[in-house]
């Protein structure tokens, strides 16, 4: 190809006026098969189709919380007493730990990825296992903090109380969920050596997808919880 | 990932396979973007007809309540009796007819088959950027349209609380008896939103990194921006329609009270969650048919398109507004009346992008050597239409006169004038359009003429009168107007409104035949029959496998240059040098 | 030209009317001006032999006339409404009568507070469909629902105001003639919606104090139901 020294300032008109350019045109479009002058180079994209696709993706699930959110806050906003009379304040300090917990798997995910870059076979599984690890953690500890809520009465039916705390955490709990099979699918595949320091497409996309939803937590953390 | 997306957009010299496709791969489950697009549009003018034939019923029961509709005596009991509807199969029957007409006729054609079809085409690309996930986004579609008419047979009829399903209504079973055909409307809802989820993902990928060398985006034309518009506006809209659906389920099924005062729940929030969605949804509905007519209006009047850029920012604008608006949908809600102010003036505003549009659109008549061909003639009718339509939006924005006329035929003429008259005149005159590039024949004119004038016809003779009936207090959603006295002497219109209605239905059959006639026995369709400029009509009809031989087409130009000076046709093509002297110096 | 209003008996509903014959003249003028330019486009700039259309990519000048002045248009129309909406809607002037209505599938039940002027108490009656009010009165309506949303629809009075379980929503109006007129439910509320209706009778003030008299015969004082 010759590059795209000759058509460039082609590209660079707005391509919309056609007064802007020489009005020497062939005679007719059928008959002018002439040679296209050489292409302008097509740029890489600035951002990967599956990232970009990813990113998409993620914007989805984000007004998909959007909208959980504002159903709680419709209610919290409106509501005198919070936990209502008779419900069961939310686990403080187990869910500050699971938070911090949940956080540092953000962290060690970051390390996989930074490892796979390197070409860091083992240090990309370690990664990994790690971070599944403490999701998983994240989720038994949410799973037994459940179990006692349900004991003590606090259930799906419970008001908008429950309704809104088993949806918006139960959803984001789901999400874990799906993140963790994710995770273990990519670890077993990293375990075959299938990543390489140049192409880990599958490592980046489970990658933006726990960063959501690890940075989710925080956000619904401090409504749901603290608020 | 990144490389083989690299490798396909470029101009370079890129062997296409040609491995021969089993009938499944070609026809079922194809991944070639051409295919899915006809597959989109096969769906939609199916559940068109039934749409259609839900809306003749209603029109029946309107001009004469309770009386036998010819053919259907076969429909048991508690739903009609004896060839005669009861009420809550009335109230099932326009749910059903909106809800189909909305998510399985225009959403599907104009954003399915249009979309897919032309993205690629009209770009420079070879397929969407993810070809698997387009084949899911039809066939999760498929499904979601085949769940959704599963609703008709189960016990306790279908979903019956109106194509907005406000709640309570909806999330009791005691309030309307019908059980599981709700639940069946919200999980077909949810998996259409699965199913344009991937199709926007894929629009707007491939739109952002598939375009042809020196196709940039003040150069692509129109209804690409429109698709890639209408794309976000679906990306960001329905995951909240998800959400509220979602919730109702919960409410019906597991018991959460989200919805129902009874447990602390609040029952506008339902509408609030529903409109922000709705409102957006109303645009994608519009928005593909406004850059279909941009498109048409240009060819035929081989005219550029007057002010391009405005055209495609005044698209921007409306989709940026669209999120600020809903409220208008809830003046009469018990919302705060103040609140009902501010959506008041937004929904003011919304009106001045569309203004711009409609001026540029005659703008770009003006001085235009206009032909009159089936496509131009639906072109014009969906911009005059349009305009009806939404002229009758500042009526009920003006929150005064919403009280009036909210809830009343003065909304269902509105609704009718921009989804019938905008986005199905925009879906007739996109398919005779594109009808040589989809299925390498031309379409009659002849017959297409005739189809066009009728349905215009018919059309206003249909829902023009509805504005009548708006304005004299009738009420939308009610089964017998004969129950209400001051209505009774607005009955001579339901009568000619239905007989419209029932003509408007009969004037499809010539669009049947000539879609199925040409497709079979049309004439064999040029690769540029209209001589168009943009990319697609530089492919064969129709385009094969890969949509271009072994290089890529590469844009020079805007796709608007028609009539420019110093060229003999009347038009030049995007791929054309528009410096001739450089080509000599390659 | 539009006698197809139902007749306005209200003291708003004036304004209600104008607000629509305003933007009925607006938008018929711009429909008006648009299809006849255009038909008049397709008429001069139709296909003819030897002619070329005109290369043009637009006129700044006058995009921008066409964008400010429909702006300018609406944003006036906002300013107008706006005034009406907050009379109407936000602003209830202080009540003659007061009157609860509840909605319930399919009726709506019409709750008068008797002699004492306050809802709840023993002298309170409750009619099925029937909404008793004098002429020239300002009346407030408390609306309520007990199950879905239903809406209260005073065609001829220009009110409209749906009722919502769980709240209590507050609309007036004052009637300026007497007479008897249908209230139907304007929002879908399940399969009786579409005959949900119910009457209201305006009476002139000599027959409104009969009908208190009748049926509070206890009661000395004439304006049974006189707000607090
Ligand atoms: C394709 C779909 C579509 C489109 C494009 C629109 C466009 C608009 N709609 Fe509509 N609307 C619906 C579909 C659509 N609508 C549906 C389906 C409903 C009912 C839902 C239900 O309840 O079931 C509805 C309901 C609806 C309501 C609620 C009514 C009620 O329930 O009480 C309102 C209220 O404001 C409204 C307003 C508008 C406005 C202002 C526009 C504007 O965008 C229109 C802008 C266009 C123009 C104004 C014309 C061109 C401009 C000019 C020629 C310039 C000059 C103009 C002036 C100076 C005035 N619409
Ligand atoms: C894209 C959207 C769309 C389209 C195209 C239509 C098309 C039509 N609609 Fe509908 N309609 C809505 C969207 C749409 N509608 C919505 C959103 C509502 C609100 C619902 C609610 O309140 O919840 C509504 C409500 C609605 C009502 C109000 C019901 C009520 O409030 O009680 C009515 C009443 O007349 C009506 C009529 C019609 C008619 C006669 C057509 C006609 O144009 C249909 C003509 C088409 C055909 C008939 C199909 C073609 C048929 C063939 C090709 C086969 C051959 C035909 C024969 C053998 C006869 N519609
Ligand atoms: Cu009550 Cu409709
Ligand atoms: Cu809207």
């Amino acid at each position: 190809m010759a590059g795209g020294t000759v058509a460039d300032p082609v590209l660079d008109e707005s391509g919309l006026h056609l007064t802007e350019v020489p009005p020497v045109v062939p005679p007719s479009p059928h008959e002018a098969d002439l040679p296209p002058p050489s292409p302008p180079p097509r740029k890489e994209p600035f951002v990967s189709n599956a990232r970009l696709g990813m990113l998409m993706f993620l914007a989805f699930e984000a007004m998909f919380f959007g909208g959980l959110l504002g159903a709680f806050l419709v209610f919290r906003l409106a509501a005198v007493h919070w936990p209502p009379p008779g419900q069961p304040y939310l686990p403080g300090v187990v869910t500050w730990i699971n938070t911090g917990i949940l956080l540092s798997s953000g962290v060690t995910m970051r390390r996989a990825l930074r490892a796979i870059r390197d070409g860091n076979q083992s240090g990309l599984m370690n990664g990994l296992g790690v971070t599944a690890l403490l999701g998983a953690i994240f989720l038994a500890v949410q799973g037994g903090e459940w179990v006692r809520l349900v004991r003590y009465g606090l259930t799906l039916t419970s008001g908008t109380y429950g309704s809104t705390f088993y949806t918006l955490i139960g959803c984001h709990g789901v999400h874990v969920l799906g993140a963790v099979v994710w995770l273990l699918v990519i670890l077993l595949q990293s375990a075959r050596y299938r990543f390489t320091a140049r192409d880990h497409v599958g490592v980046q996309l489970c990658g933006m997808y726990w960063t959501f939803v690890v940075g989710l937590w925080p956000v619904l953390f401090g409504l749901v919880y603290l608020y | 990932m990144a490389e083989s997306a690299v490798a396909v957009g470029t101009g370079q010299a890129v062997h296409v396979h040609h491995e021969e496709l089993g009938f499944w791969r070609t026809y079922v489950f194809s991944t070639d973007h051409k295919m899915i697009g006809r597959q989109f549009l096969f769906l939609g003018l199916f559940m068109m007809i039934l749409g259609g034939l839900l809306a003749l019923m209603i029109r029946w029961q309107l001009a004469w309540p309770e009386t036998q509709i010819p053919g259907l005596r076969w429909v048991p009991e508690p739903f009609m009796y004896d060839g005669a509807m009861g009420p809550e199969f009335y109230n099932a029957v326009f749910t059903m007819h909106a809800t189909i007409m909305i998510f399985f006729v225009v959403m599907p054609i104009l954003v399915g088959c249009f979309g897919n079809f032309l993205i690629p085409l009209m770009i420079g690309a070879r397929d969407m950027a993810f070809p698997v996930l387009n084949m899911l986004s039809f066939w999760v579609g498929a499904v979601s349209g085949v769940i959704m008419l599963a609703g008709f047979f189960v016990p306790g009829g279908h979903a019956a609380g109106g194509w907005t399903a406000y709640a309570p209504l909806t999330a009791v079973t005691q309030y309307t008896g019908v059980n599981w055909g709700q639940n069946i409307w919200c999980i077909s809802l949810i998996l259409l939103g699965i199913s344009s989820l991937m199709g926007s993902i894929n629009y707007i990928t491939t739109i952002i990194n598939m375009r042809a060398p020196g196709m940039t985006f003040f150069r692509l034309p129109l209804v690409i921006w429109s698709l890639f518009i209408v794309a976000i506006l679906l990306l960001l809209a329905l995951p909240v329609l998800t959400s509220a659906l979602a919730m109702l389920l919960f409410d019906r099924m597991l018991g959460t009270s989200f919805f129902l005062p009874a447990g602390g729940g609040e029952p506008l929030l339902w509408q609030h969650l529903f409109w922000f969605f709705g409102h957006p949804e109303v645009y994608v509905l519009i928005l593909p048919a406004m850059g279909v007519a941009s498109e048409v209006l240009s060819v035929f009047a081989r005219k550029p398109i007057f002010g391009y850029r405005a055209m495609a920012y005044s698209m921007i604008a409306i989709a940026f507004l669209s999120w600020i608006v809903w409220g208008h949908h809830m003046f009469q809600s018990g919302m705060n009346p103040a609140l009902a102010t501010s959506f008041m003036v937004s929904t003011m505003v919304i009106a001045v992008p569309s203004a711009i549009k409609t001026f540029n659109w005659l703008g770009t008549l003006w001085g235009g050597s206009i032909r009159f061909t089936t496509p131009m003639l639906h072109g014009l009718a969906f911009v005059s239409m349009f305009v009806i339509g939404g002229l009758s939006g500042i009526f009920m924005a003006s929150t005064p006169v919403d009280i009036f006329i909210h809830d009343t035929y003065f909304i269902v003429a509105h609704i009718h004038y921009v989804v019938f008259g905008g986005s199905v005149f925009g879906i007739f005159a996109a398919i005779a359009y594109w009808f040589p590039k989809l299925f390498g024949r031309m379409m009659n004119e002849t017959l297409g003429k005739i189809h066009f004038w009728l349905t215009f016809l018919a059309f206003n003779g249909t829902f023009f009168p509805m504005h009548i009936l708006g304005v004299g207090g009738h009420m939308r959603r009610i089964y017998n107007p004969m129950q209400y006295e001051f209505l009774q002497p607005l009955q001579p219109v339901n009568v000619f409104i239905t007989v419209s209605a029932l003509v408007l239905g009969i004037v499809q059959i010539p669009f049947v035949i000539n879609f199925f006639w040409s497709l079979f026995a049309g004439k064999k369709a040029e690769r540029n029959p209209w001589q168009a400029n943009t990319l697609e009509w530089t492919a064969p009809s129709p385009p094969p496998h890969g949509n271009w031989g072994d290089t890529l087409p590469v844009v020079y130009g805007g796709p608007y240059e028609y009539s420019p000076p110093g060229v003999s046709e009347d038009y030049l093509p995007q791929t054309q040098s528009r410096v001739p002297h450089l080509a000599a110096a390659h | 030209m539009l006698s197809w209003l139902p007749e306005n008996v209200s003291t708003y509903g004036g304004e209600v009317d104008f607000l629509f014959y305003l933007i009925y003249y607006i938008t018929g003028a711009t429909f008006i001006l648009v299809t006849v330019t255009m038909l008049a486009f397709l008429f001069l700039y139709r296909r003819r032999e030897g002619r070329r259309a005109i290369y043009s990519h637009g006129n700044t000048t006058l995009e921008i006339i066409w964008t400010i002045v429909p702006a300018i248009i609406l944003v006036v129309l906002s300013f107008m409404s706006q005034a009406s909406w907050a009379r109407i809607k936000s602003h209830a002037p202080p009540g003659d009568v007061e009157v609860q209505v509840t909605s319930k599938q399919f009726n709506w039940e019409m709750t008068y507070p008797g002699p004492d002027g306050k809802f709840g108490t023993a002298d309170d009656l409750t009619l099925e469909n029937q909404l008793h009010v004098p002429v020239g009165k300002v009346v407030r309506v408390h609306l309520r629902s007990k199950d879905v949303i239903h809406s209260f629809f005073l065609p001829n009075l220009r009110l409209k105001q749906d009722t919502v379980p769980g709240r209590e929503i507050l609309a007036w109006f004052q009637a300026t003639k007497a007479g008897t007129y249908e209230i139907p439910c304007a929002e879908l509320c399940g399969f009786g919606h579409s005959g949900m209706k119910g009457w209201l009778y305006v009476h002139p003030a000599d027959e409104y104090e009969t009908w208190v008299k009748e049926r509070w015969p206890s009661s000395s004082q004439g304006e049974g139901s006189k707000g607090s």
